[in-house]
């Protein structure tokens, strides 16, 4: 069955968040405004469904939550990439490259 | 892993807390977002406004994050339940031994536990509920043990009890009905108009009985049961209104109850008092000396027990100060509640309680049996949970999906063990019919099949995290492994020899219980009765009471139908007796006095069983005349009254001396006493019971004292060819007259044990499934260690060692365990086999011999169970396990 759009869509927006995780922990907000600001604003998503996107992933394992401090005082949720979210970032980037490889292949021809 | 499991809960059922957590999460967000556009020089609201776009739809949101925590754990569990599914598949022999144990092991538990929830533990199916109670009535100093009651004595509680409302009476005795296909002899419930409105029982049909209608004059109306309405009508509706003769009188069917316990008796239906020829005679009515009914009612609201107890003393206490001649003090006149329920109850509790109890021991077994089975298993798959969790699967997600396995594998069994459970439903109420008359109420029902999902449940759990209790083995060291079954963890082998001992030690407790039933039953069995029960034809007989009034009328009848089968081909002997051994019914005990020595006052009076029997009686049933003379057809109305006692009676009265022509009095009408002089002894038979030691016995002449209960036939060949005579020889006398229960000596014989020989079936059963569930455990167990261990004793034998040393190295290791259980076992059984003490006979509960035989056994099956795997282990080539 091929992906529908919105599987596309989802599965990108989960593969940018294990990305941007894999910097560091981080909350929502920063999240948000980390995928826009490396994606130069192309990719800016509606900032609300990010969050069924991280929900989904901790559920999964992938990422885990914990409440924290932000860097002005107030708590937050703060999400990290777990060891099975590292493991699967790697396997969604090498999909993704293979995927970008064979699309630049055909381009070029 | 419990908090990842109360996390998804949460996402499954939008709790609070999570609702909060997420609220906070987004209100964060926003105050962020409001911020940093505040830094672009938007003003508050602006701001605010601006963030709320960006954000797009703060319910919406929240919505679609919840939907999202749901599908992964729906596509998780689903994901887990197909591998699961799919290893079960791989090995197949694993899936289904664990699947059939716990079948087993589920199954005995489901029905057992529908038979103590239908009869110990759910309600009693009448509205008036547990607060019903039956007054029982003792007279000690008069030897009356819960006795029956006087037409008058029900009045007297009905007006002077202050605690139990509904006084309601009973008795059931048997009348011939006619109308029907032909005549039958009916049991019926003799009652109250408002009998049925104080058990708060509604009628399927029409209705039960009006007010009035348990007054003199009113018309004659039967309500039927529904068991004798489903048996001779065929649950037609049209029954009610139909008229049917008893008693030389027209009775109308007004309604049929629902099923409801076969209680006080069985009866096929029920009449009001006044219908009753017996009870509404006037010298009943008035006489207090004349009991035959019991007497029930219901405990006014908020009144306690106790405070009933006393009231029904201080009843007794009134009626013996207003009657002082009828209860003399030294009577001792008692009146008690005794609570329904305990009632119906009383008898099947012991044997129930033992039952669920040994079915307990035999799930523990199966679960002990397949955790086994799951930590060899185990033990292969170290591999497959090592790679797995290097490829990035967390603890928690590995322990959900052995979860998930073994509650695959544990409601499979549950769902096959239910279905074992109704299989036997039939079989149990049978059973438990001997027990309580609630055995109809036994169902596998919702409360049944919820024990069973919730024993299922916790099976499944219990195996699922048994694996995650037992140490995993370092990652590095379960992939260097080259070899799949990379040999266990001392903690795993010490676990696994643990559970081979636990399972002895419930096999050892369990074959004790049913050796100790079966030595019982044996005991029981070979009894000597004191009659010879072969070739003995039995049937009972009514005379229609209306129709037979006088002892003349009786007395005809009998002679005529003495003479008409001693005549027919094949009958050896007949006789005509009240009852016969071993036959339904109790005592029937009276007082007689000793001549030359009479009791100084009515209750001392000693008591013996008195029979009326016909003259060839003892040579029918086999019983020897001791001394003196059988009775004879001589004794008949104009002879003087004799008596023929047994031993045991002889002994006891007359010690030392010799009864014969000895004289008692005994009171042959009301208060007429007559002489009777002892003509002979016989010997000595068990009467009621085969358990219990003769009473003293008075057979006094049919001819004398005439009135039919069973006829007796002692034949050449096989009695039940008599059967289709005898029917024919009652019919040619009295056409009406209903001929039923026809069995034969032997039959009834056996049927005194079946009690005995279902409970030891059933115990033996169990055991027996514990033994064979052991004993493949203990295989599997040294099997799984001999292929372990496959190059170690390759090493040994090419040193040197012999096949035989190397099998005793196994046998020893294996007996090893089998012998702590045994021990265990042992102990175990010296503690509770005392909770079975009241249903053995004869037998000790720490019986030397049972407990040998049975430690035997179970040594030698456990014997073979490891010699089995032992000899594969000595079968193996050396250089082939070398190489391996």
């Amino acid at each position: 069955m091929p992906p529908s759009r919105s599987d596309l869509l989802q599965g990108t927006l989960d593969v940018l968040v294990l990305k941007t995780l894999s910097n560091g922990p981080m909350h929502g907000w920063g999240i948000s405004q980390r995928i826009q600001q490396v994606s130069e604003d192309v990719l800016a998503v509606n900032q609300g469904s990010l969050y069924p996107a991280l929900h989904r992933l901790e559920e999964k394992g992938w990422i885990a939550a914990e409440w924290g401090n932000s860097d002005n005082n107030r708590r937050a949720r703060f999400y990290s990439l777990t060891r099975s979210g590292r493991r699967q970032l790697a396997e969604e980037t090498e999909s993704w490259e293979r995927f970008a490889a064979a699309v630049a292949r055909v381009l070029a021809t | 892993m419990l908090r990842r499991l109360a996390g998804s809960l949460r996402a499954l059922f939008g709790s609070k807390a999570r609702e909060i957590e997420l609220d906070e999460e987004i209100q964060f967000h926003l105050a962020r977002e409001t911020e940093k556009n505040v830094g672009r020089g938007m003003s508050a609201e602006e701001a605010r406004r601006e963030a709320l776009v960006r954000f797009g739809g703060v319910a919406q949101t929240k919505e679609a994050t919840r939907a999202a925590g749901r599908a992964v754990l729906l596509e998780t569990v689903l994901q887990d339940a197909r591998y699961g599914w799919r290893t079960l598949r791989q090995s197949p022999g694993y899936a289904a031994a664990a699947v059939l144990t716990l079948a087993l092991g589920i199954g005995a538990n489901t029905a057992i536990f529908s038979v103590v929830h239908g009869v110990l533990l759910q309600s009693l199916p009448y509205g008036g509920g547990d607060r019903l109670v039956r007054v029982r009535v003792d007279a000690s100093g008069a030897g009356i043990q819960d006795g029956r009651f006087a037409a008058p004595e029900i009045e007297d509680i009905r007006a002077l009890s202050h605690t139990v409302e509904g006084i309601v009476e009973y008795h059931s005795m048997f009348f011939v009905l006619l109308g029907g296909t032909e005549p039958e002899r009916v049991q019926t419930g003799v009652v109250s108009a408002n009998y049925f409105d104080t058990l708060g029982v509604t009628p399927v049909v029409g209705r039960t009985f009006l007010p009035g209608e348990d007054k003199k004059g009113a018309e004659a109306v039967l309500v039927l049961s529904y068991s004798y309405w489903m048996r001779a009508f065929g649950g037609d509706p049209a029954v009610v209104g139909r008229v049917f003769t008893m008693n030389d009188r027209p009775h109308t069917v007004v309604g049929v109850l629902p099923p409801i316990p076969g209680y006080p008796e069985d009866n096929d239906l029920y009449m009001p008092v006044s219908a009753c020829p017996f009870r509404s005679n006037p010298m009943m009515e008035n006489n207090r000396h004349v009991g035959m009914m019991q007497v029930f009612g219901r405990l006014k609201p908020g009144t306690s027990f106790e405070a009933a107890r006393s009231d029904l003393a201080s009843v007794a206490a009134r009626m013996e100060h207003d009657h002082p001649s009828d209860y003399p003090a030294s009577a001792r006149l008692t009146l008690s509640p005794v609570s329904l329920r305990e009632e119906l109850t009383r008898q099947a509790r012991p044997t129930f309680l033992l039952l669920f109890g040994t079915v307990g021991l035999v799930l523990l077994l199966a679960c002990a049996n397949v955790a086994n089975l799951s930590l060899a298993r185990l033990v292969r798959r170290d591999r497959e949970m090592a790679l797995r969790s290097a490829l990035g699967a967390g603890k928690g997600r590995l322990t959900r999906q052995l979860l998930t396995e073994s509650l695959l594998v544990s409601f499979s069994g549950g769902l096959l063990g239910v279905g074992i459970a109704m299989a036997g439903r039939g079989l149990l109420v049978h059973f438990a019919r001997r027990f309580t008359p609630r055995a109809p109420e036994i169902a596998i029902d919702v409360p049944v099949l919820v024990f069973s999902l919730a024993v299922s449940l916790a099976v499944g759990i219990v195996l699922g995290l048994l694996p995650a209790l037992s140490p995993k083995r370092a990652l590095s060291a379960s992939l260097q492994d080259g070899r799949d079954a990379a040999g266990s963890t001392p903690t795993r082998l010490r676990a696994r020899n643990v559970l081979i001992a636990a399972q002895v030690a419930i096999s050892f407790v369990l074959l004790v219980g049913a050796g100790l039933m079966l030595r019982t039953l044996w005991k029981l069995s070979h009894v000597d009765t004191g009659f010879r029960s072969e070739r003995v034809l039995t049937a009972r007989l009514s005379l229609n009471f209306t129709r037979y009034a006088g002892r003349e009328e009786r007395l005809d009848f009998q002679d005529r139908l003495l003479e008409r089968l001693a005549h027919e081909p094949g009958v050896r002997s007949i006789a005509l007796a009240g009852t016969f051994p071993l036959n339904e019914g109790g005592p029937a005990n009276g007082q007689y006095d000793v001549e030359g020595r009479r009791a100084s006052s009515p209750d001392q009076k000693p008591r013996a069983d008195f029979q009326r029997v016909s003259s060839d009686y003892f040579t029918t049933i086999g019983v020897p005349v001791i001394r003196g003379r059988a009775l004879a057809t001589t004794d008949r109305f104009e002879a003087p009254v004799v008596a023929v006692i047994n031993d045991h009676m002889a002994r006891h009265v007359w010690p030392g001396e010799d009864a014969l022509g000895k004289r008692i009095e005994i009171e042959t009408d009301p208060g007429k006493m007559t002489s009777v002089e002892i003509v002979g002894v016989v010997g000595d038979v068990r009467q009621y019971s085969i358990a219990d030691a003769p009473v003293d016995q008075v057979f006094l002449s049919i001819r004398q004292f005439p009135g039919l209960g069973t006829c007796l036939i002692r034949t050449d060949g096989d009695p039940k060819r008599l059967e289709r005579a005898l029917r024919a020889a009652v019919h040619a006398i009295g056409p009406e007259q209903p001929v039923d229960r026809i069995r034969t000596l032997d039959e009834v014989r056996a049927g005194a044990l079946d009690t005995p020989r279902l409970t030891a079936t059933l115990l033996l059963l169990f055991a027996s499934l514990a033994l064979t569930i052991t004993a493949t455990g203990i295989a599997g167990v040294i099997g799984f260690s001999v292929g372990q261990r496959r190059q170690e004793f390759g090493i040994r034998m090419a040193l040197g060692a012999l096949p035989g040393t190397v099998r005793a190295m196994v046998l020893r290791q294996g007996m090893r365990q089998v012998l702590v259980g045994l021990a265990l076992g042992v102990a175990a059984a010296l503690v509770l086999t005392r909770l079975w003490a009241s249903l053995l006979y004869e037998v000790s509960p720490t019986d030397p011999p049972t407990f040998l035989a049975v430690a035997l056994m179970l040594l030698g099956v456990a014997a073979v169970a490891c010699f089995i795997p032992a000899r594969r282990a000595t079968a193996v080539d050396p250089m082939v396990a070398l190489r391996g």
